[in-house]
């Protein structure tokens, strides 16, 4: 009730105060926003699962309204609010209807001088003290399965590898005629959790988020940058005496140089992690003192060569992560295995077993993402991503990777390379360690460039393979292959119309052994793991596209898993999906 | 507290520093910069409708919880006090629109009577495509308000001969609060906003126009409101589409299909379906219009397949510059020809009406053999009406007369709609099936039907013979000054009667099942350029005969206590059976307070009384203070 008057006080303020300034100041307040209208059919193929107790299909859809009113009454000051309204499709009239605040912020530079932001944040540092990795799977996206991906980010709030948060953020920098160019300094403070009652007497503590950096151009081709955060609990704030620190210190030193058709640029990069829970205020006087206390480092060394006419990029680098570095903001994963379940016929079989995540869910479902920063390693399918399940801050790992990109010169090609080589530092659970080799590639080919014509056909094909190892007696030796392969054309049939097909598989077969942690991190025990199946998701559709971000699409999914010599039953469903969605 | 220190000390420096201070270039921020980037056009439109209730039971029904008065504000169903009408466009010239709907009960400070923010239809989005093979606009979203053809998707619409001395929140301001009374003696028409002859719809909606060839699609793919499922998330869904061709400026035809269909069972494939095809014909001749739609149906459920059902409607009208405009209808529509968001009544297969709390009640019409108006269609029925108009000067009269007959056999009832007291009897009780000392009464959307049981059964439980129904209706309209002063004069008598056969004028007496006769009268008057004041009777009398519910009086009442009095007994009888009478007398003043706000004031005294049937009489008074504005 309470949360519906404020709903009601913030929407009036909102809109009320519209109706009044409309015609005095209108340049003062602007929209801007998302509409999208979502339907979904779903429907299980009984032919090939023995389910009688699950529903043959289920629909459910929805509109949604995000209605974002930037409010200047100042010059350099925004008050941002944005307003969601959502209506579920089959509701009675207007019942069923949501409305939510899902965004206030005030953001602006004072005196011109210093900026400033209040409230939702987007935050983001460097690849090892906060940094939002992107999802497994999702590099090499195709055109016909964007829109889900859109749509999982945008709910999510995945901006640009940011992690969202509440707080305060300021930045300002400065600039000198000798010896140093400038330096720019950022500072923030968020909070990740606030404190929230558990029972009757017990209340978490509020869990913050602070950092900051200083970047500093030395001379025009060298860059030296340190970034410091550390997640910490107020262990006041609740009832708890135990509560974490895990503050992060880096530093990275960028060197680049060009010519009139290269650029050229070398970045080292380095720092260090402490993560441990402090008891405080604890019985019979006893000082305070830490547990779980873990330490660890990084390095990376990385050179970059970019082509001027933007036809090439090559990456290569070499990277050393402790097993024992911890960095809640750079390892926080976005897919949560654990806490989330599949939202689509969770459940299956005549036993309404639990169904195993595939790589329809992982594109589609943006119920299993997870937007809250972990202070622990998160679990992982090691089926979908085992060698970096972390980003480039995976703990215990050391290798070299690659990164290629080329495009022929009127785009009629494309190509990505991305390859890798790791090892573990240290074994786990044994003293072998785990090779690991890393080997995507994709290509797009516009063939409408080649032919001439207006209108486009192009062909696009990825393919992402995995592979580990571990030698060893026979318990501990494992070897786990999985291999992505994801092609789709698209058909522009009239004017902004396209016809689209996709495929998208997925092989894993092998064994690993799933980590299980505590809740301070620790392993506390390695469940061998046998796998060998195969995930597909075919999709046909069309699309009417008035512009990016601004289309409607309709296809038509099929999608299912197949096991061999696994406890699981092969299962294989449909999908109808219809999206319109229109940036306001 | 370092933290704190430090921050102080970059603010310290920054203003310090100001020279110094890079503003154009970007410099390093760990937060997203974001750019000014107006593109989206947003207004709004609305109204704010107080409407202040109080109700007092003088008489109440047995099962009454002692509670005899009541005190509300706030439009009893779901409608708006503040309906804020959000309308936007973008760049791309796609508008979208959300109506908030915000009410307060005024019920006192506490928090548990806040009302939440909420919509009041949903929201839409809409947008235009023109090519050079024609125009192509799309919607989305809902619930918007969709209209086909009357066999396929058409809102309830009939003559308009209604009292209009009741208000409905869509009811629109007029420029003066005479000017409503004026238009209705004018045209006959009442603007009841843009819902009024369509359907509620959810969906997907497309339209094609100007298309090569004379051609013209349209079309829904979504939900009614009687789509709706026990399981929200079953398949239940009405799709439907128009194609049609304007042959001449005097000549359509159109093709029409529909289709509804709905699981029955979340885990097998058995569903509950219908579909339609129609075709529609309108051909204008100098002084003389036929409009045509013939079509063909079918039904199906696990329990039940029935054969294929035809339908036709005619109507046939002379133009209204004629001396006497004349209306003829003509129509059949077989029990198989199954539709629930067509402009007829289906009376024949119940299990398409939805049975969700909540829900079903308010979308659920009258389906036992219903005694209808003209201008009302019902499935399982065949009949013919003709309509006319003539005017003597300032007395405008109009009127019809029908007559109707069942195709088969139906249910052992009869359902007949209150034309008196509906919105009174609908308060006490909203959306309720069933209600009453008997049972008998059903609320829908500000209206009540009763039901009534016929005992001359087969043994399977119908009715033992096919229903005739006889309508007729009357109106007169009458204008004049007085004191310089318009007044209007509105008198509307409507007869309906229901027996085992055919005749061509309605019949009175002891062999007819259910006689319904009413006489309303609402009189306005045009106090000032600002005022107008209103005066409304209304009579109803509804009787039964011996194969009709018999009442729990042992002793049987004159049919007229009026007659009875007067010793003439060839004009009334005495009966067991239904002897019911509903009187309301009301009076009001519409107020303009300025422009687009107006004031309504409502008194009325209603009684709904029958003599056979102890239990059912309710006696009052209502008083409704409505302030309307519009922005």
């Amino acid at each position: 009730m309470k949360r519906s008057l404020i709903h009601t006080v913030v929407f009036f303020i909102m809109f009320l105060s519209v109706i009044n300034l409309c015609a005095q100041v209108n340049e003062k307040i602007w929209f801007d926003g998302l509409f999208r209208s979502y339907f979904a059919r779903d429907a299980i193929d009984k032919s090939k699962i023995d389910d009688t107790i699950s529903a043959n299909n289920t629909s459910n859809g929805y509109n949604i309204l995000d209605l974002n009113t930037h409010i200047n009454p100042i010059d350099d000051i925004e008050v941002f609010a944005q307003l969601r309204i959502r209506n579920s499709f089959g509701s009675f009239f207007g019942s069923g209807t949501e409305i939510n605040v899902r965004q206030l912020r005030a953001k602006g530079v004072i005196n011109n001088k210093v900026r400033f932001s209040i409230g939702d944040l987007f935050l983001k540092q460097s690849k090892f003290t906060l940094y939002n990795y992107d999802e497994e799977l999702s590099g090499y996206e195709n055109d016909l399965l964007k829109h889900y991906r859109d749509i999982i980010h945008y709910e999510n709030f995945y901006r640009e590898n940011r992690w969202r948060s509440q707080g305060i953020q300021t930045d300002f920098s400065f600039e000198f005629d000798r010896f140093i160019r400038s330096i720019d300094f950022d500072l923030f403070v968020t909070r990740p959790r606030g404190s929230s009652q558990i029972n009757e007497s017990t209340y978490s503590s509020d869990l913050l988020l602070s950092g900051g950096s200083i970047i500093s151009k030395i001379n025009k081709s060298l860059t030296l940058s340190g970034n410091y955060i550390n997640l910490f609990e107020v262990a006041s704030s609740g009832t708890r005496n135990i509560s974490l620190r895990n503050p992060i210190h880096d530093m990275l030193l960028t060197h680049n140089f060009s010519n009139d058709k290269n650029h050229f640029e070398q970045t080292l990069q380095t720092g260090f992690s402490k993560r441990y829970w402090l008891h405080t205020e604890l019985e019979n006087n006893l000082e305070d003192s830490i547990s779980n206390y873990t330490e660890g480092m990084y390095f990376e060394l990385e050179n970059k060569f970019i082509k001027k006419d933007s036809t090439l990029f090559l990456k290569v680098g070499y990277r050393y992560v402790d097993p024992n570095f911890r960095s809640a903001g750079a390892q926080s994963r976005r897919l949560d295995y654990i806490s989330k379940s599949n939202t689509i016929y969770p459940n299956y079989t005549n036993m309404s077993i639990t169904r195993p995540t595939s790589i329809f869910d992982l594109a589609s479902d943006e119920q299993l993402y997870n937007q809250n920063l972990s202070s622990i390693l998160m679990g992982f399918n090691p089926i979908y991503s085992n060698i970096l399940p972390y980003g480039d801050a995976t703990p215990n790992r050391t290798g070299v990777y690659m990164d290629a990109k080329y495009y022929n010169k009127n785009k009629l090609f494309i190509s990505k390379l991305n390859a890798a080589f790791f090892n573990e530092v240290i074994g786990q659970g044994t003293l072998e360690k785990r090779n690991f080799l890393l080997f995507k590639g994709a290509a797009k080919i516009n063939f409408h460039r080649l032919l001439n014509w207006d209108k486009e056909l192009s062909i696009h094909v990825s393919s992402e393979s995995e592979l580990t190892r571990r030698g060893g007696d026979s318990i501990s030796s494992l070897n786990l292959y999985s291999h992505h392969i994801n092609t789709s054309i698209n058909a522009e049939i009239a004017k902004k119309f396209f016809l689209q097909a996709s495929c998208k598989q997925l092989n894993a077969n092998g064994n690993e052994f799933l980590t299980e942690r505590n809740n301070y991190g620790n392993i506390t025990y390695f469940t061998s793991t046998h796998i060998d199946q195969k995930d597909y998701l075919f999709s046909f559709g069309m699309l009417y596209k008035f512009r990016d971000n601004v289309y409607a699409n309709l296809h038509y999914n099929w999608w299912g898993m197949k096991f061999t010599d696994q406890i699981y039953s092969d299962y294989k469903y449909n999908r109808l999906l219809l999206i319109l969605s229109v940036e306001l | 507290m370092r933290v704190f220190f430090w921050l102080i000390f970059f603010f310290w420096a920054g203003f310090s520093f100001s020279q110094d201070t890079i503003i154009n270039q970007k410099p390093f921020s760990s937060n997203i910069l974001s750019y000014n980037n107006p593109s989206t056009t947003i207004s709004f439109s609305g109204y704010y409708r107080f409407l202040g209730f109080v109700r007092n039971q003088q008489e109440t029904f047995p099962n009454n919880s002692g509670k005899t008065v009541a005190i509300s504000s706030g439009d009893a169903y779901r409608e708006p006090m503040l309906l804020l009408k959000l309308n936007g466009k973008t760049r791309d010239k796609i508008t979208f629109g959300a109506d908030f709907m915000l009410n307060s009960l005024y019920k006192g400070p506490s928090s548990d009577f806040t009302q939440a923010l909420t919509l009041n239809l949903g929201l839409n989005l809409s947008t235009s495509i023109t090519t050079k093979h024609g125009t192509f606009n799309f919607k989305s979203g809902g619930v918007s308000w969709y209209r086909q053809s009357r066999l396929t998707v058409w809102g309830n619409r009939s003559f308009n001969r209604i009292s209009i001395y009741e208000r409905r929140p869509q009811t629109p301001l007029n420029k003066t609060p005479i000017d409503r009374y004026s238009r209705y003696y004018n045209s006959g028409l009442i603007d009841q906003g843009v819902r009024y002859g369509s359907r509620a719809f959810q969906g997907i909606f497309f339209q094609g126009l100007k298309l090569p060839l004379n051609f013209s699609v349209k079309g829904v793919l979504g939900k009614s409101n009687f789509n709706r499922s026990v399981l929200e998330n079953n398949d239940n869904f009405t799709g439907s589409f128009q194609l049609k061709n304007t042959l001449s400026t005097s000549s359509k035809i159109a093709y029409n299909y529909l289709s509804s269909w709905a699981n029955t069972d979340s885990i097998s494939d058995n569903r509950r379906s219908y579909f339609l095809h129609t075709l529609e014909l309108d051909k204008k001749w100098n002084k003389i219009q036929v409009q045509m739609e013939l079509g063909v149906g079918n039904y199906s459920d696990p329990k039940y397949k029935a054969k294929k059902g035809e339908a036709i409607l005619v109507n046939i009208k002379t133009a209204k510059s004629t001396k006497v405009p004349l209306n003829l209808q003509l129509y059949r529509i077989s029990p198989q020809f199954v539709n629930v968001t067509g402009n007829f009544l289906n009376t024949s297969i119940l299990e398409v009406f939805p049975n969700i709390d909540g829900v079903g009640t308010t979308i659920r019409t009258p389906y036992q053999s219903p005694m209808v108006g003209l201008g009302f269609p019902v499935n399982n029925r065949q009949g013919v009406s003709i309509n006319a108009n003539v005017n003597f000067d300032r007395l405008k009269l109009n009127g019809g007369i029908g007559v109707f007959a069942e195709i088969d056999t139906s249910y052992a009832a009869l359902s007949y709609n209150h034309n008196v007291n509906s919105q009174t009897l609908s308060r006490i009780y909203l959306f309720a099936q069933n209600w009453g000392p008997y049972n008998a009464l059903n609320s829908t959307y500000r209206g009540v039907y009763e039901t009534v049981n016929i005992t001359d059964t087969t043994a399977a439980g119908l009715a033992n013979f096919k229903k005739f129904f006889n309508t007729i209706e009357f109106q007169a309209k009458y204008n004049n000054k007085i004191f310089g002063k318009n007044y209007y004069i509105f008198s509307l008598t409507r007869l309906n009667t229901c027996q085992k056969d055919l005749n061509i004028l309605p019949q009175m007496g002891s062999e007819v099942l259910i006689t319904q006769f009413s006489q309303e009268v609402d009189l306005s008057y045009e106090i000032t350029d600002k005022a107008a004041l209103v005066l409304t009777y209304g009579l109803e009398k509804v009787m039964g005969n011996q194969y009709t519910d018999i009442g729990d009086n042992p002793d049987s009442t004159a049919t007229n206590s009026f007659l009875e009095s007067l010793g003439l007994e060839n004009l009334f009888r005495y009966t067991n059976s239904r002897n019911q009478k509903n009187t309301l007398f009301g009076f009001g003043l519409d107020y303009k307070i300025g422009n687009n706000a107006m004031l309504f004031y409502r008194f009325n005294r209603y009684r709904y009384f029958d003599p056979n049937f102890i239990d059912n009489h309710l006696k009052g008074w209502e008083m409704m203070l409505e302030l309307k504005i519009n922005f």
